[in-house]
Formats: C-alpha cells, sequence, structure tokens
C-alpha cells in the first residue's frame, strides 16, 4: 500500500476541524470560466448551504470535491488530503467518507430498491448478507419507506426516489454527505420529510454541503452559506453575516424579493 | 467568404474526422488497457457476470437458432447449383460446412451479436453515464470498469464464442434438412461427406474469430456507452457509432485472423 494510499484510508478529523476545504477553484469550458477561484471551508459537524442562480457552477463545484470532474485550477482538500492530486484507486479510497445525493436520484435502474440499497454495502464486503438485509430494512423504515426492498426504481414516486437515493449515500454512515438539490421538484409535505432527515443527519454529527433552492427549508439548517453566479463568489459567511449583508444581489437572493 | 477560406473548408473537414476517429482509437485503446488491467487477478462482480451472462448469452439464443438454420440453407442452396451442375451431390456437406464454419456463420453471427448485444450495451452503459448513475458508483467507492464493463466484458467474450458453436450447430442442421428436401441429398450423405472431408482446424478458426470479435464487440461497445455525452440525443449517437466501428472490427479482425491461421 502507498503512502498516499494509507493517508486515505486513515480517516482523522483535521487538527483545525476543517472538513471540506477549496481553494482557488476554477474550471473552463472552452475558455469561459464556469467557476472562478472559489474558495470554501466546511467545518467538522456543520452544514453549508451553497446557494445561487441556475447553471451558477454550485453542481459542478461538488461534482469537483468528490473528485469527479477534475478543476483546472486550485485544489479540494478533504480532511488535509489533496483530492486533486490522487489517483482514482485513492479516490476510491477517500470516497468511502463521503455520501453524495444526486439531482437526478442516479437510482440504478436495473437493480430494485433494496439492491440499490444494499450495494455499498456489499462491495465494502464487511458485512453478512443477514445484516446488510436488517440494514436495508432499517434505513427504509427511517424514511417512512417500510417493505419496498422489492420495488424497481421506475415505480416509485420523485419523492420516494429522493428518499431512497438518500439512504443509498448514507448507508454506510459517511462523515460527509453532499446533497445536490434534495428537494428539488417535490411537493411540499415531502420536502418537509427531507428536510427532518437531512436535519437527524446534522444532529448525528455529519459534515454536509446543501445545494437547494429552497431557501426557507435550509435556512434553518445551514450554519455557514456560499452564493455564487457565473461561477463567481458572491458571498461567504455565516447565516448572521448573510442576514446583514447590504449587497444588493445577495440581500435580494436571501430574501427572496423580486428583481 | 474569401477564396482561400472556401478551399480550406475540405481540408478542415478531413483534418475534424482524422482527429476524431484518432481520439475513438485512443480511447478503445484506453478501454482495452483499463480492462486488460482488471483481468489480473480478474476482479469482477460475481452476480454482476452472471446477470450479464444470461442477458448477453441466454437471451441471444432464439435470434442465433434462426441466423444459424437459414445460413446453413443459403450456404447449400448457392452450393447447390455447382454440385448439381458438377453431379458432385457428395460434396454438399463439406462445401456447406467448411464455408460455414470457417467464414459465414462467425461473421454472420457476429454481426447479428453486434446489432443485438452491443447496440444495448452501449446504449444501456450510455443511459447510466448521462443520468449520473456512473458517477453515482464513483461516489459510492466502487469502480465503474471493475463493477459495470468486467461483467459485460467477459459475458460478451464467452457468449460470442458459445453462440458461435451453437450457430454452427444449426447452421449444419439447416444445411442438411436443405439439402434433403431442395436437392434431394440424403442427410446421411450430407453428414459423411461433412465428417469425412471437413477438419478439427475449421471449427476451430471459426471459434477464434468469435472469441477476437467478442473482444471487438467488448471493447468498443463498452468504450462508446462510457464515453457518451451530451443526453438522450448522445445515447443514439454513441449506439450508431458503437455498431458501426464494431462492424468494421469484426471485417477487419476476420481478415487478419484468416491471414494469420491459413
Amino acid at each position: 500500500m502507498s503512502a498516499a494510499s494509507k493517508q486515505v484510508t486513515h480517516v482523522e478529523v483535521p487538527r483545525d476541524g476543517v472538513r471540506i476545504r477549496c481553494q482557488g477553484v476554477s474550471k473552463y469550458y472552452r475558455r469561459t470560466a464556469v467557476l472562478d477561484a472559489v474558495d470554501l471551508e466546511v467545518r467538522d459537524g456543520t452544514m453549508l448551504g451553497l446557494i445561487g442562480p441556475g447553471a451558477a457552477g454550485k453542481s459542478l463545484l461538488v461534482k469537483i470535491i468528490c473528485g469527479l470532474v477534475a478543476p483546472d485550477e486550485g485544489h479540494v482538500f478533504i480532511d488535509d488530503i489533496d483530492v486533486t492530486r490522487l489517483r482514482e484507486r485513492e479516490l476510491q479510497a477517500l470516497r468511502m467518507r463521503l455520501g453524495m445525493v444526486f439531482q437526478n436520484y442516479a437510482l440504478f435502474d436495473f437493480m430494485n430498491v433494496g439492491e440499490n440499497i444494499a450495494l455499498p454495502l456489499r462491495m465494502e464486503g464487511r458485512s453478512s448478507e443477514t445484516s446488510i438485509r436488517n440494514r436495508v430494512a432499517e434505513v427504509l423504515e427511517q424514511v417512512a419507506l417500510p417493505g419496498i426492498q422489492d420495488k424497481m426504481p421506475r415505480e416509485l414516486s420523485g419523492g420516494m426516489k429522493k428518499r431512497v437515493s438518500f439512504v443509498r449515500a448514507v448507508v454506510r454512515r459517511p462523515p460527509i454527505v453532499i446533497y445536490d438539490d434534495p428537494t428539488g421538484g417535490l411537493d411540499p409535505v415531502t420536502s418537509a420529510k427531507i428536510f427532518r432527515l437531512l436535519s437527524d443527519m446534522k444532529a448525528q454529527g455529519t459534515t454536509s454541503i446543501t445545494i437547494s433552492h429552497d431557501l426557507d427549508g435550509i435556512r434553518p439548517l445551514c450554519d455557514q452559506w456560499l452564493l455564487i453566479e457565473h461561477g463567481k463568489t458572491l458571498f461567504s459567511g455565516d447565516t448572521s453575516a448573510i442576514d446583514q449583508c447590504e449587497t444588493p444581489y445577495v440581500r435580494q437572493f436571501w430574501r427572496g424579493e423580486p428583481a | 467568404m474569401r477564396l482561400t477560406s472556401v478551399l480550406s473548408v475540405p481540408f478542415a473537414m478531413v483534418g475534424r474526422r482524422t482527429l476524431d476517429i484518432a481520439t475513438e482509437m485512443g480511447g478503445m485503446t484506453l478501454m482495452a488497457g483499463a480492462i486488460l488491467r482488471r483481468l489480473f487477478p480478474p476482479r469482477v462482480d460475481g452476480a454482476e457476470l452472471m446477470r450479464n451472462l444470461y442477458n448477453v448469452g441466454v437471451k441471444s439464443f432464439p435470434i442465433i437458432l434462426v441466423t444459424g438454420v437459414f445460413v446453413g440453407a443459403i450456404m447449400v442452396i448457392q452450393a447447390g447449383l455447382y454440385v448439381e451442375k458438377y453431379e458432385a451431390t457428395g460434396f454438399i456437406g463439406w462445401g456447406a460446412g467448411f464455408a460455414t464454419l470457417r467464414e459465414v456463420s462467425p461473421i454472420m453471427i457476429a454481426l447479428m451479436f453486434n446489432g443485438r448485444v452491443g447496440a444495448k450495451n452501449t446504449a444501456e452503459i450510455g443511459t447510466m453515464k448521462v443520468t449520473e448513475q456512473v458517477d453515482a458508483l464513483r461516489t459510492l467507492a466502487i469502480d465503474p470498469v471493475s463493477y459495470l464493463i468486467m461483467p459485460r466484458f467477459i459475458a460478451m467474450v464467452v457468449m460470442m464464442t458459445l453462440l458461435v458453436v451453437v450457430g454452427d450447430a444449426t447452421a449444419l442442421i439447416g444445411g442438411a434438412f436443405t439439402s434433403q428436401f431442395l436437392l434431394g441429398v440424403d442427410v446421411q450423405l450430407f453428414f459423411r461427406s461433412f465428417v469425412d472431408l471437413i477438419h478439427l482446424e475449421d471449427f476451430l478458426l471459426g471459434v477464434y474469430k468469435a472469441i477476437t470479435f467478442g473482444i471487438a464487440v467488448g471493447v468498443v461497445s463498452c468504450h462508446f456507452g462510457i464515453t457518451v455525452t451530451g443526453g438522450a440525443v448522445g445515447v443514439g449517437r454513441a449506439v450508431n457509432d458503437s455498431v458501426v466501428a464494431s462492424a468494421i472490427w469484426i471485417f477487419v479482425l476476420n481478415y487478419v485472423v484468416t491471414t494469420l491461421i491459413i
């Protein structure tokens, strides 16, 4: 095992408490910056709200953080490990401490719900089939979807898919979770259920980044905020700072005022 | 538009196409390398492999049986013209069997396999790519090549080979009955000339070809699937490119294997 591999499999919260750090992250498409020198820090056990208008680069930024897309400039550190310098196999080891809920669910459509949720546990290879089945039943119970293991993803509603996608991401109990628009396209009742799940995860000490357009829903949950537009940082700070921010666009976005 | 820029258009088109082909060739080479790296030691999910062996092989059986029967029948009809002319009915089993085992059966079955299995494989992986299922695998710390590509690739190579053997058998049966009913050549006489004059090498040449065709369809269809961009339109384009590229590889490899072994 290489030194880098040893480092990525050894989980330890950094001394300064910052679990996710982006430094000057930029990404260009055809010479146009879609992310322009973005910085962020997420401390252990806190939730960062990543907000901004559509096509601002939010989903791209979280994909860069997970190592799914390589930035053209800058660095991303997870627990002080530079994600941008890792090879795919080392990234795989690092991702054991990450979970991600995708905007469009990304459920494996050739597997039923039970298999979708069990897959990360099976691939980990540490649990018996019985304990995997029990764990799947337990997490489905927690999201109020008991007994749907045998259903295929195409048989589920949008809200159910979101919740299944959520439990698949957290079934391994990762310490860091990224939620990409977890309530997009959902009705208020289902959105409230999802926000309750996010709140539970935070109460368990999970460090997270949440992308959402539902500011009323995530306002009570997030400790830090990053507002980006056209890939540029417009605001970065805590809730009291964004409450008092006098920048017109930030104020308008934060308060949901019409242009 | 200036004359020089008008004249440069065909060169630009040729250059762009050449770059596209070079990019795809490079991509296929990388895919082949990624597969090879995971073969030693084998890193394959057992359940996925079984699922793919079933989907690729068992579900292809009916279409291969039909293809085989008609390949054999056509070979006998074509050979029958000369067999009757030269009164050499005793050689019909050899004539039809020789061409079927060495050339026609592997090629026809590979093309059918490419259309059914290769196209489906590209479409499935491509759809998974554009719906972020491949990214989801990666975030779950699962290597998409080991989990998605390897079982499909192995299933395609194994099943392509077995299906050619099955296709050979059904082609001979189809040929024997066609010679009985159309040419009046007894089935026993058909098989006697086949057994007496066909060598094991004739059968093995077809098997070697099947293995290389399976590798080609596997690598090409997985490469075009995993590199899809551009949503549903991109998936459609990739399926089309995959089927065409695999068909070209089948003909090229047929020539190469035939030349090397003869």
